[in-house]
């Protein structure tokens, strides 16, 4: 048995133990991962998921649409493209910090807590569904936004809207997950969702061009995740190429990216809080 | 070597009360405790509500850090070899909660499988063992939400078991279960020392303590102030018999309330409790080796109306109770 380990102890110069520990962290990522992500967003109920994920960005979609109308700015297309990609953060927010807070009132976090799993993988793991989820709300209600209202997306301009909103359901999962650190420790997660939300349609060029706000405003907004994939949507449906605006969809994936590292150094840190002031009441 | 060292460990919570005007306050739940757990030992930590046993638990599984003093499972300290440890523990805890809700038993059991890193290859097997050892064999497709407390009772020791931790830690696994599923769960633990697992416990069942437990424990206010045997933890605190008189009060004058310093007055009397029971009261009172007092009991408690008398020897609740209210 000993001499069969050690046989295989090296391979490729990686040690065994941290080959199993690196398929083990890939497991807890990838299968981990989506059977925690079904655990725990609890709107994935058909009668809470059709409404809230596939009718409301719709009838947000309509109400911007038929404002710009009357007030005679902006075309049909600019509101449609914006509300369908900003919608992506309502699961992207909310099923982040759904999966990742919700551990406290299953009162399962303490038990997670008390595992060996490499929390980098067990908390990115959950993000993934997040995003794949996102995609799909956001992708539907572009879709059917633009039936409604007969606004024509042209089908060469599909594969890049496809990835341009991959790339915002990403880096708004990261802000998500950031927030999710935060709900934690205070307790509530969907206060601070809807709050985060909200800055998103104010400040990301949704309804209103950044180039028209105040210039504090439009600076948040660049910092900010959705802004550059709304801007970015709206160039490639107005004929702009990939390459065209990747400047501006590295510009998200940074973001995301940043959000994402803040928000897994911000979970570290509750944890580390918790074993220390007891701050999380774990069972 | 011992599978558990605590030397000295201590916990102190600092709780703030008030929004504008801070008011800390510093709760010592732990107070210097040191035990050790011995290969294949049933291990009970007995204490009374608040007394510091999940806490003290809770820094040996690496949740919480210690204040001061220090903790080692199979050499490994707590606080320096924080992930080392948590491969080598299981962890159970008692009630309803702690699963999660909409997954079936095995979605659940396959999610800690993962995160204990059982290889892919090996879970089949072992969730199949374990749904047996905890009888939820036919039951895990279903979602937990549907389960009784006993069924979700069972299936926490199996998730605790998954990857076979050198240590399982029981922190009140019986709350809340009825008689017959606690029945069945005495059975399982008693079935995981037999097979060798080395367990820490904790309940407030003195007969399933004294049931399972090879040593016990007793914590109260933060600090142990006994351990030994059930059998050494009886003998020494009550040498001697307890006399139980079952009484059926009216009000004033004849509530045996009133009588409790008069027969603890008695010679040979040691000390009086009374249990309230369904319909009437049960008048426990502990009595010094060679003493008969049950005519003298009798006499205190002229006017009430007296049901049963019996005469037995010390359980390791009366131990308990007299190492916990002395
Ligand atoms: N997070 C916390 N913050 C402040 N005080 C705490 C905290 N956790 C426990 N305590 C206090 O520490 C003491 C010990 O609590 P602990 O939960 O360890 O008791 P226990 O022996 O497990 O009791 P029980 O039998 O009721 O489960 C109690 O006074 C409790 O109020
Ligand atoms: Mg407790």
């Amino acid at each position: 048995m000993t001499g069969r380990h050690e046989v295989g102890a090296r391979q490729g110069g990686i040690p065994a133990a941290r080959r199993g520990g690196i398929r083990a962290a890939w497991r807890v990522l990838t299968v981990g991962g989506v059977i925690s992500f079904r655990g725990l967003f609890n709107w994935l109920n058909p009668y809470i998921y059709v409404p809230t994920m596939l009718v409301s960005p719709i009838f947000q979609i309509l109400l911007f649409v038929y404002i710009g109308r009357s007030a005679g700015v902006g075309s049909d297309s600019f509101y449609l493209i914006g509300n369908a990609v900003q919608y992506a953060s309502i699961p992207c927010l909310f099923a982040m910090a759904n999966t990742i807070a919700g551990e406290r009132w299953m009162q399962t976090l303490g038990i997670v807590l008390s595992t060996p799993a490499n929390r980098v993988a067990l908390f990115i793991g959950r993000s993934l569904p997040v995003i794949a989820n996102g995609w799909f709300v956001a992708t539907f209600s572009l879709f059917a936004g633009a039936r409604v209202l007969g606004v024509d997306l042209p089908v060469s301009a599909w594969p890049g809207i496809a990835l341009t909103i991959a790339i915002a359901s990403a880096s708004c999962t990261g802000l998500g997950l950031l927030q999710a650190a935060l709900a934690l420790r205070v307790r509530s997660t969907a206060v601070l969702s809807n709050v985060v939300f909200g800055v998103l349609l104010v400040f990301t060029g949704t309804n209103v061009a950044l180039d028209t706000v105040p210039e504090w405003m439009a600076s948040a907004g660049r910092l900010m995740p959705l802004t550059h994939a709304i801007e970015a949507c709206r160039e490639i449906v107005a004929g702009a190429s990939l390459s065209a605006v990747a400047p501006l969809l590295l510009r998200e994936a940074g973001l995301g990216a940043v959000f994402a590292v803040l928000g897994l150094a911000a979970l570290r840190w509750v944890e580390a809080q918790s074993r220390r002031h007891a701050t999380l009441e774990l069972q | 070597m011992s599978i558990l060292e605590a030397h000295d460990l201590r916990r102190t919570f600092t709780t703030t009360t008030g929004v504008l005007r801070r008011n800390r306050k510093e709760v010592e739940a732990v107070r210097g405790v040191s035990f050790a757990i011995e290969p294949g030992e049933l291990f009970g930590l007995l204490g009374p509500n608040g007394a510091g046993k999940t806490t003290t638990i809770k820094m040996l599984i690496t949740l919480l850090l210690p204040t001061s003093g220090s903790a080692t499972i199979l050499g490994l300290d707590v606080v320096r070899d924080a992930r080392e440890v948590r491969r080598q523990i299981g962890y159970v805890f008692g009630g309803d909660r702690g699963l999660y809700e909409r997954l079936s038993a095995l979605d659940n059991l396959r999610y800690f499988a993962e995160l204990y890193a059982v290889p892919a290859r090996d879970q089949r097997a072992r969730i199949g063992e374990l749904l047996e050892l905890v009888g939820l064999t036919g039951r895990e497709k279903e979602r937990v939400e549907g389960f009784s407390r006993g069924m979700r009772q069972r299936l926490h020791i199996a998730r605790g078991l998954l990857h076979d931790p050198a240590l399982l830690f029981l922190d009140e696994p019986s709350i809340g279960i009825d008689p017959v599923g606690a029945r069945e769960l005495r059975q399982t633990i008693a079935g995981l020392r037999d097979q060798g697992k080395t367990i820490l416990l904790t309940t407030h069942y003195m007969f399933e303590a004294d049931e399972l437990c090879d040593r016990i424990a007793v914590i109260r206010t933060g600090e142990l102030v006994a351990q030994g045997t059930p059998a050494q933890l009886k003998a020494r605190v009550t040498a001697g018999s307890v006399v139980e008189v079952e009484t059926f009060s009216g009000v004033g004058e004849t509530d045996v309330r009133g009588r409790v310093g008069v027969v603890g007055a008695l010679a040979g009397v040691r000390s009086v409790v009374v249990d309230d029971g369904a319909v009437g009261e049960t008048l426990v009172v502990q009595v010094e080796p060679g003493a008969d007092v049950t005519a003298a009991v009798l006499g205190a408690l002229r006017g009430i109306r007296v049901g049963r008398v019996v005469t037995r020897e010390p359980t390791l609740e009366d131990a308990y109770v007299q190492l916990v209210s002395s």
